[in-house]
């Protein structure tokens, strides 16, 4: 045993015991050389602030503790700081030691006075002397046991008490929902449609080269991210009025021209548009009897005057001059298919103003800038039924559409105007009109009938005061709008309509109470109509490819070809959308472990997904009516359960929330176990060693 | 005295049936009216849908022509005669309409159109306030359009009638207390418009069962919260409102009454109050109401009332009562109270006046205590030359002569207005924070209403209390006691007519509707009703929960009196109008604050805390106890003791050792350095901080 003190500490040399065996002294020596461990006691009786003063090492064998070492730990325990710098001197004795442990005879002795006193230790108490290297009876297991079974009991315990305090959390189907998402923006949903080309003419050969041409014509059209196209099936028929040939595939015989439609040609001669339209309706409807409905055609005759006519149903027919060249003819036929028939000549078309719910308000509003000049009353009741009606009862298919009224009184633009000498009129330029709807003063925002989440579309009249009079919007090359209307998407349309009287600049006594013209009224619900047709993202006015081309148009304000479209986009929007909003509240949910989410958002979550589900596989299939119901249903119910109020209010519970209330307790008790249980069990291992190693210098002995 | 009483009371039912005489006339007219349009609807219906049309369009331009023509009438009449053929025109391009779309030109829209008033009346009040009462009457004719389009009513309010069947509604945000006192009590005034302070809600609704009237009940009160940003959908919860039968108005179970006293009032109510005029604050009358000025005054009434039938289609009043104080007690004129002045009327208002109203008292007393600067268009009186109304007519003034009333207190003295037979207070008795008791005492108020007592022993007033108290204020009503004149009276002879509804915990308030009838001659009456403060859950209590809790104002009626005030009809003013009706005088007690015993909030964190604590030191110190060994421990200390050196030269040696250390340090400050860095520290600085990092880092992923 070596005790390295430090010259400040006194050095007892202890006696040597007489009745040290040399074996022992041997055994002892052995044991040193086999586990040396260096004990470091530090020892800053008084800090200051810039040096240390005691150091006192131990250095001595692992089992055993010199009294007086232990004394001067005890001592100077209290005192013990982490920073220290020891003296130069002790630091070379230590080396010196390291280096040559037995040569030093004051360690000897040092060593050899432990192991007497220890061996007097094992003498007087034989049980449990810590003191001593050797014990002779067997350590008891009874605290250790103790110990060890609160550990355990806790350690079981913890998984009752995390299940007990656990949030509830309804399990939200989010693989499947990013299954379906990814699956369906990958490959997004494409309806079933039959495109047939219908050549009216005797002198027509059939050719292989026109529908594959047709096809290729119409697949240049697609885009992957858009939705609502269709995975189209192309037939080319001739009917020559004796002969009859089919080509290309059908989605069933049914929908495939019934030939005899030779009187056809003869019956146009004629004709106006309006009524060659409503010829071929009858045609196709009683010709392809089976999927009137479905099958959009085109119609294709021999002629002088070339001219290509879009109907207001769901067919074309195009006069040419030659039908031989296949491959212009195929393309010009799929350019009425892919371009018109499947796109609308837009390639946008995401957002439908509907609401989830598949309410649309439509709030149109008279606004007079300043009565004190004059003030104007409409009768839209009246005008705007009439109008209007048709173009709601087109549009039921896509959305359930009503309609208010209101006129407003002191109601300014926000937007700055000027005097331009060249139009002799105050123009707004098109740049400014972002700043055009005074959302301050226009108090449009009322409408308790738009129940739930129905999407109210705005559309303004706006009659300008005196001092702003005559008022157009000028486009960018200078020249004034021609309805002198604009729209903003998603919000709605605002038309300005300056009054007969305001050139005259009339400032009378007599403020000017009038009721807009029914003429007027009538020009600006068609530019509503056509802004309506816009914030559903169909053109306004379709630009013409060619002078050839000519666009029937409906007077509900979206012919029949255009409502398919609408159709499409509006049940592809809806499906995606709903995915969107359930994808995002699974993030939301899973980016929040301590958020409570309720059964009933779970379960709207579920039918959402199978709604969904439902509609992806009726669109596949073609079932029109089922797919849409779904899809709007997959879309009410995903924003019924994001928007749910329980989502919306604090029902998190932090994590810090959670350690701050079970801190108190668990922090020390979990301590005070912890350290009882590596304690003992320590203990117990040591004593075991000291045991065996008690036994095993019995054995030699013996 | 008594029988003055009686003429009075003779009279007032004299004008009754007068009035009742007229309305029936009125009535038979409508019905003409109707009856007439009807006919027409008929023959529309078998001549066919264009001579409709033909009809529809004369209709229409009879209402044109109806204008008043003046310069320009000529220019209008050829204006008339083109549209009238545009109008043909575009119906004969258009597609055959329905016959209903015909009729509804006929509609009542055609013959009677919405109208809007403004007015104002101006009372100088005894303590030398002025009263401002803002009045503003908008109605809609009956029609099928409602809700849909409008062109002078508030659009929302319609949607408001239509979507929650509502037949009578008033709505009342207040601040401060109606001087029962000194600003009167029994005039029509003071009786409309003295409301609770807070917000009152009361609404009659056209549904039949007692389910759909309180779901309805809830969704209005939502969308009046929307619509007024108040807390009105506090009033949701069946706690808060509640179903009297007779006591606030005589009805068949389909009202629900409901208050909230703490809500504050401020502009953000008042904006969208006056988003429901035309005119919002841009003009006329409404112009005056300048935020700092009307907020300043002793008391401010916002009120919106509605009422909804068949035969008038809706009326909404909205009256701002405002008590102000001027500058100056002497003179104050219109400027001085608003600080803003009126030029003119707004424009879409069918009437645009000022009225001043000099109560009998001040004029009949002295002749020469006010004085009038401005002159008025119109001065009358009442039948009962209770006051004068001085009237003028906005119309007149302009920008350059604003219309400005200047009052003049010539003499200064102390007179009150026609006050209530019976002046109401209510108070708190008892105290602490489990029981106490409610006091209303009723004190007569004879010097001002000699003439309706006797003391004759048949002479009886009634006198209705209704009152609604919380759940947590557990009224025992067998407690009631009623004292007449300071002595205790049976119940039995006092009380008339009774309906209480008794609290349920958490579920629904106590009601105490109660008719009582007291001898003429008495001066002085008191109720005491005694209750026990319940316990609140901690979720219950608001966000200042040591401030009380308020119990609504009662209100106290007297069935017996009238307030009315009939002027001559040559003043046709809506506000005047409403004078004319029978409204009994009624008066609202104060409001009471209860204090419950609150809890500290903190508490059950404190209490968790506390809790654990406790529990983790018994814990602990068991574990350790369990682990403890006892004879060891006894045995080291033995030893410890043997070997311990004195305090004193313990202590000498740390000082010797503090005062070398010192030396040495700064001898060897360069080496000292070295151990710090070991690849010890250094490694276990490294642990520490890997440990860190990867708790930090399972932390934030899970």
């Amino acid at each position: 045993m070596i005790h390295l003190s430090t010259l400040e500490t006194d050095h007892r040399t202890p006696t040597i015991s007489r009745k040290m065996t040399p074996s022992a002294t041997s055994k002892t020596t052995e044991m040193f050389q086999r586990r040396v461990k260096l004990i470091l006691v530090l020892d800053f009786p008084m800090i200051s602030s810039y040096t240390t003063t005691g150091l006192s090492f131990s250095f001595l064998h692992n089992r055993t503790k010199p009294k007086e070492v232990q004394r001067v730990i005890s001592s100077q325990k209290k005192s013990r700081k982490k920073f220290f710098t020891p003296p130069r001197r002790i630091t070379w004795r230590l080396r010196s030691v390291l280096r040559h442990p037995h040569s030093t005879s004051s360690l000897h002795r040092t060593k050899m006075a432990d192991e007497t006193s220890a061996a007097a230790g094992t003498s007087t108490d034989p049980g449990a002397g810590t003191e001593s290297n050797l014990r002779t009876t067997k350590p008891g297991t009874k605290r250790l046991f103790l110990t060890v079974s609160v550990l355990i009991s806790f350690l079981l315990g913890a998984p009752f008490l995390l299940k007990s305090t656990e949030i509830h959390r309804s399990p939200l189907p989010s693989a499947a929902i990013s299954s379906l998402s990814d699956h369906l923006h990958s490959n997004p949903p494409s309806f079933p449609c039959h495109f047939q080309a219908i050549f009216l003419s005797p002198f027509k050969r059939s050719d292989s080269l026109l529908s594959l041409s047709i096809a290729e014509r119409i697949k240049a059209q697609f885009s992957a991210q858009s939705c609502g196209n269709c995975k189209f099936t192309v037939s080319v028929t001739v009917d020559s009025g004796s002969s009859c040939h089919h080509e290309g595939d059908a989605a069933s015989a049914a929908c495939l021209w019934e030939c005899g439609g030779g009187g056809l040609v003869d019956a146009i001669e004629g004709r106006d548009d309006q009524g060659i339209d409503e010829l071929l309706l009858s045609a196709v409807n009683e010709r392809t009897g089976g999927c009137a409905g479905r099958v959009y055609s085109v119609f294709v005759m021999e002629g002088r005057d070339e001219r290509i006519v879009i109907g207001k149903h769901r067919h074309a027919w195009m006069v040419l001059k030659d039908l031989d060249d296949s491959t212009s003819v195929g393309s010009m036929i799929g350019t009425v298919f892919g371009d018109y028939f499947m796109r609308g000549g837009v390639d946008k078309g995401e957002y439908i103003p509907v609401g989830s719910d598949g309410n649309v308000v439509l709030s149109f509003s008279l606004l007079n800038s300043n009565p004190s000049d004059w003030i104007y009353d409409w009768d839209f009741q009246r005008t705007g039924e009439v109008l209007l009606g048709p173009v709601l009862e087109a549009l039921a298919p896509v959305a359930n559409i009503t309609m208010e009224s209101q006129v407003l009184y002191h109601a300014p633009k926000s937007s700055i105007s000027y005097w331009d000498e060249k139009l002799e009129a105050y123009v707004v330029n098109t740049r400014d009109l972002p700043f055009f709807v005074n959302s301050n003063e226009w108090h449009l925002d009322t409408s308790l009938s738009a129940s739930g989440r129905s999407k109210v579309l705005q559309f303004v009249v706006y009659v300008p005061s005196a001092s702003e009079c005559p008022l157009y919007i000028r486009t960018p090359e200078g020249e004034m709008s021609k309805t002198n209307a604009f729209i903003s998407p998603m919000w709605g349309g605002v038309a300005i309509w300056n009054p007969p009287g305001c050139s005259m600049q009339s400032q009378g006594i007599h403020i000017v109470r009038d009721a807009l013209p029914t003429q007027e009224l009538e020009k600006i619900i068609e530019i509503f109509i056509g802004q309506l047709r816009l914030l559903f993202g169909l053109n306004s006015n379709y630009v013409k490819p060619s002078p050839k081309f000519k666009f029937l148009a409906s007077e509900k304000g979206f012919t029949n070809w255009e409502l398919d479209l609408l159709y499409r986009q509006h049940t592809c929007f809806n499906l995606l959308s709903s995915l969107s909003t359930l994808q995002s509240l699974s993030t939301l949910v899973e980016s929040l472990p301590r958020m409570i989410v309720m059964d009933e958002i779970g379960k709207q979550v579920e039918l959402s997904l199978e709604a969904a589900n439902l509609a992806e596989k009726n669109i596949s299939l073609g079932i029109n009516n089922a797919s849409a119901l779904s899809s709007i249903r997959a879309r009410a119910l995903a924003e019924d359960a994001f928007f749910h109020p329980s989502i919306m209010s604090i029902s998190y519970s932090s994590m810090e929330h959670y350690f701050a209330i079970y801190m108190p307790f668990f922090a020390p008790v979990s301590l005070h176990v912890l350290l009882a249980a590596v304690k003992e069990v320590k203990r117990y291992f040591a004593e075991r060693s000291k045991y065996l190693a008690f036994r095993a210098s019995k054995l030699k002995s013996s | 005295m008594g029988g003055e009483g009686t003429r009075m009371r003779r009279r007032g039912e004299a004008g009754e049936a007068r009035e009742r005489g007229e309305a029936r006339v009125g009535g038979g007219d409508h019905v003409r009216g109707g009856e007439v349009r009807g006919n027409i609807g008929e023959s529309c219906g078998n001549i066919g849908a264009r001579w409709n049309e033909i009809l529809c369009s004369l209709f229409h331009g009879e209402r044109f022509t109806s204008r008043p023509l003046t310069g320009e009438g000529v220019m209008a009449s050829h204006t008339f005669l083109s549209l009238l053929v545009l109008y043909l025109y575009s119906f004969h391009l258009a597609r055959p309409i329905h016959c209903s779309v015909g009729s509804n030109g006929f509609d009542t829209t055609s013959v009677l159109k919405e109208e809007f008033s403004e007015e104002l009346l101006l009372k100088p009040l005894p303590d030398y306030k002025v009263l401002a009462h803002f009045h503003f009457t908008s109605t809609s004719p009956p029609s099928s359009s409602n809700g849909k389009h409008h062109h002078l009513f508030p659009k929302s309010i319609a949607q408001l009638v239509k979507k929650y069947k509502i037949r009578e509604l008033e709505l009342s945000f207040t601040q401060g207390r109606w001087n029962y006192d000194r600003w009167g009590a029994s005039d029509p005034l003071s009786t409309a418009n003295g409301k609770p302070p807070g917000v009152e809600l009361w609404a009659l609704f056209d549904i039949p069962t007692k389910e759909e009237i309180d779901a309805t009940w809830r969704n209005l009160t939502h969308s009046l919260s929307g619509l007024f940003c108040a807390s009105i959908n506090f009033l949701e919860s069946p706690t808060s409102y509640s179903a009297p039968l007779w006591g606030f108005l005589p009805n068949n179970g389909d009202l629900r009454y409901g208050a909230l006293p703490r809500e504050a009032i401020c502009t953000e109510n008042l904006t969208p109050w006056l988003k429901l005029l035309p005119c919002r604050d841009k003009a006329g009358i409404a112009s005056l109401l300048d935020r700092p000025s009307i907020y300043r005054g002793h008391y401010h009434s916002q009120r919106l009332k509605l009422r909804s039938d068949g035969l008038n289609g809706i009326v909404i009043e909205q009256t701002l009562s405002v008590v102000l104080q001027p500058i100056d007690r002497t003179s104050w004129s219109m400027h001085q109270l608003f600080k803003k002045s009126l030029t003119g009327k707004c424009a879409l208002a069918k009437s645009s006046k000022v009225f001043l109203e000099i109560e009998g008292s001040l004029v009949s007393q002295n002749e020469n205590i006010l004085e009038l600067v401005g002159e008025a268009d119109m001065v009358t009186n009442d039948q009962h030359d209770h006051s004068t109304i001085y009237q003028y007519n906005v119309e007149r003034y302009s920008e350059h002569e604003a219309l400005d009333i200047r009052v003049n207190w010539k003499k200064l003295l102390q007179v009150s207005f026609l006050q209530a037979p019976l002046h109401a207070s209510r108070f708190l008795m008892g105290s602490g924070n489990e029981r106490g008791s409610i006091a209303i005492s009723l004190q007569s108020a004879r010097n001002s209403t000699k003439g309706l007592y006797d003391n004759s022993k048949n002479c009886f007033t009634r006198v209705v209390i209704f009152q609604v108290v919380p759940w947590y204020v557990k009224v025992y009503y067998h407690t009631l006691r009623i004292y007449v004149d300071g002595a205790i009276r049976n119940t039995k002879d006092v009380v008339e007519k009774i309906n209480v509804t008794p609290s349920e915990d958490k579920v629904s308030p106590g009601t105490l509707e109660m008719m009582l009838q007291f001898p003429c001659g008495m001066m002085s009456a008191a109720l005491t009703l005694d209750f026990d403060k319940g316990f609140l859950h901690i979720d219950e209590y608001p966000p200042d929960a040591n401030q009380g809790f308020d119990i609504p104002s009662a209100l106290v009626s007297f069935p017996d009196f009238i307030s009315r005030r009939i002027y001559p009809d040559s003043i046709s003013s809506p506000l005047l109008q409403s004078y004319k009706g029978r409204n009994i005088v009624k008066s609202y007690t104060e409001v009471l604050l209860v204090p419950l015993t609150t809890p500290d909030f903190s508490m059950p964190y404190n209490v968790i805390t506390f809790t654990c604590t406790v529990l983790a030191l018994y814990f602990g110190s068991m574990v350790n106890v369990l682990r403890r060994r006892v004879s060891e421990e006894e045995r080291l200390a033995k030893s410890k003791d043997k070997r311990r050196p004195g305090l004193i030269p313990l202590l000498i040696s740390k000082i010797s050792n503090k005062v070398r250390g010192i030396k040495e340090d700064s001898a060897n400050q360069s080496q000292s350095s070295q151990p710090i860095l070991g690849p010890k520290v250094v490694f276990k600085v490294v642990l520490i901080a890997l440990i860190a990092v990867l708790g930090h880092y399972f932390l934030n992923t899970s």
